[in-house]
């Protein structure tokens, strides 16, 4: 297991936005659904897209900016039309006030999802 | 106040100026008041039209009040070019052609909304609210192969603008402002969309329907036609209010015509003449107590037009009745036929009950079955149809009515003693003719001075 890897501190993200980080060469995107943190690819699996420039949706759902098809955050399922393919997501470790990222693991809800 | 949003970079393309019809002087001679029929049925002088009226002059697009948030728009028309007119994030608002610039197809359909971007149905480009192509189904293919997204999005129109919550729109970047366009209208626009701190808004949905007649007829209607309607409208205002149109044509020193730049407002002092018709007792009230607020605000003279008999075209194709509280848009759809768009506006401020009285009014009077608006329809129709006549169309028609009642007075725009008059149709069809003649802008003469300064 490696290590995990700091992304930011919490009061960094509202609640309800989502923002873009390149770390360890992994572009991702970071959500704060009502104060849980989640982490998932930031490509869109459809086409080229930053889905860090979408919005939040639906309370756990990203809309890609390009297409508005939607992903279920937690667990990276494609959610509606034109998008078919599950995004990565990235376990996040809370550790008090900071955000942090294992590049290893998937989100726990994405592992049961499985 | 305006907020010119001129920011984007124009590049709508043109063909070279077409070659005019030919002898455009022989369609009118307005000091006789006659002019010719070729200007309702002809369809290269409707062809000429598209490029040098509609293609040229500030349009009305939408009232701000229908787009308050980001990503709000309204999809309307500007002649026959269908447009998007998008609020953005930053408050401003952009205007659209609706077209893909992929192959072509219309990218919303949607007469307005709420959106994040308008992807098109065919081949899923994408645009943001800001015109801009985001990205597109299968960007792999078009990376490979090498694209730039910049170069492909919505083509924007050329300016846009408004004016006390109304948003105008042109498709020549070398239009003069809005401002100039509208010159001394502004002084009396005032009195009916600023006529208190709230300003206007629009209530209810778009209203739309056909209409086979040419547009001009619409136009020069509003413009300065009250003498139809103690003839026309006698028996639906009966049906109304209980008695007939009053006789404006016997109080000439009352009223009047006003024209700038082809547009036109023929009204009385009577500050309530119009809303009378719609027989709801609340309405007058609300008027009269209204007024002498107006005429702190303004002045005496605008604050007696709030509601009174009168109506007016913003040159080329939209219209509004005060008092009434119509407001309309004649699409032209060729030489015979509009599609017509109208919602009905209040002032804001204004009690709901107020409000909802004044959109039934509206209905009452000026919907598709309204006791006014099929009165108008049919006269229109028959104007315009008389003209499949071969023999017909080559008589002339009179506009004459008025000649030397020009008043010599301190009131911005060209000012002629009594409503019951022809002087505004024939600024109108002076105007008209002015920019069918003219390849561009620049050689348009600005035959009106104005008196207002250009900056509010
Ligand atoms: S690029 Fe994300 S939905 Fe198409
Ligand atoms: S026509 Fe719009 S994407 Fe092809
Ligand atoms: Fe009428």
């Amino acid at each position: 297991m490696s290590e995990p890897v700091f992304v930011m501190k919490k009061n960094e993200l509202e609640a309800g936005k989502v923002r873009k980080f390149d770390l360890c060469g992994n572009a991702i995107a970071v959500y704060n659904l009502n104060g849980t943190f989640y982490a998932t690819q930031d490509n869109c699996t459809h086409a080229t897209a930053s889905l860090s420039e979408g919005d939040i949706v639906d309370d756990e759902c990203i809309a890609c900016p390009v297409h508005d098809g939607t992903f279920h955050i937690p667990t990276g399922q494609p959610m509606s039309f034109p998008c078919e393919h599950a995004i990565r997501t990235y376990k996040v470790i809370d550790q008090g006030d900071a955000v942090m990222v294992d590049f290893d693991q998937e989100a726990d809800e994405a592992a049961d999802a499985i | 106040m305006c907020t010119a949003n001129d920011g984007s970079p124009v590049r709508l393309k043109r063909r070279p100026i077409a070659e005019s019809v030919a002898n455009l002087d022989r369609l009118m001679d307005l000091d006789k008041g006659r002019m010719s029929r070729d200007l309702f049925w002809d369809r290269d002088i409707y062809e000429q039209e598209l490029e040098r009226i509609f293609a040229r002059c500030w349009l009305f697009v939408g009232h701000e009040s229908q787009i308050p948030k980001a990503g709000d728009y309204v999809s309307t028309y500007m002649g026959e070019d269908n447009v998007l007119i998008v609020r953005q994030k930053d408050g401003s608002i952009k205007g659209f052609l609706n077209t893909c610039p992929h192959r072509g197809n219309k990218v919303c359909f949607a007469d307005l909304g709420n959106a994040r971007q308008f992807v098109c149905n065919y081949h899923g480009w994408a645009f943001g609210i800001d015109g801009g192509l985001k990205g597109m189904h299968a960007s792999e293919a078009y990376e490979e192969t090498g694209m730039d997204k910049a170069e492909h999005g919505l083509h924007p129109v050329a300016h846009i603008d408004s004016y006390r919550g109304l948003i105008f729109a042109t498709l020549d970047p070398q239009a003069p402002t809005l401002a100039e366009y509208l010159g001394d209208m502004r002084h009396y626009l005032d009195a009916i969309f600023d006529m208190d701190e709230g300003g206007t808004e629009f209530v209810g949905g778009c209203v739309k329907s056909v209409i086979q007649c040419n547009w001009k007829y619409a136009s020069e209607n509003f413009v300065g036609d009250i003498l139809h309607a103690g003839w026309t409208h006698d028996s639906g205002a009966k049906a109304m209010v209980g008695g007939s149109v009053a006789e404006v044509h016997k109080f000439p020193d009352q009223s009047y015509q006003v024209n700038f730049n082809g547009h036109g407002w023929e009204f009385n002092q009577d500050i309530v003449g119009n809303c009378a018709t719609l027989g709801e007792k609340d309405l007058l009230k609300y008027l009269y107590v209204l007024q002498p607020k107006v005429a702190e605000r303004h002045d005496d003279f605008r604050s007696r037009m709030i509601g009174a008999i009168s109506s007016c075209t913003l040159f080329p194709n939209t219209s509004f009745l005060p008092g009434q509280n119509t407001f309309r848009t004649w699409h032209p759809r060729g030489p015979g036929q509009i599609e017509l768009h109208t919602w009905t506006f209040v002032n804001k401020n204004a009690p709901q009950e107020i409000k909802d009285k004044w959109r039934k009014g509206t209905m009452m009077t000026f919907s598709p079955s309204g006791v006014f608006e099929m009165d108008d329809g049919e006269n229109w129709e028959y104007s315009t149809r008389s003209n499949a006549g071969y023999v017909t169309r080559q008589q002339d028609l009179y506009l004459g009515l008025g000649q030397n009642s020009k008043l010599d007075t301190d009131l911005p725009g060209n000012v002629y003693r009594g409503q019951i008059n022809e002087a505004n149709q024939r600024a109108f069809y002076q105007r008209w003719l002015d920019l069918m003649k003219s390849e561009s802008w620049k050689k348009v003469p600005q035959r009106d001075i104005p008196k207002m300064k250009e900056a509010l």
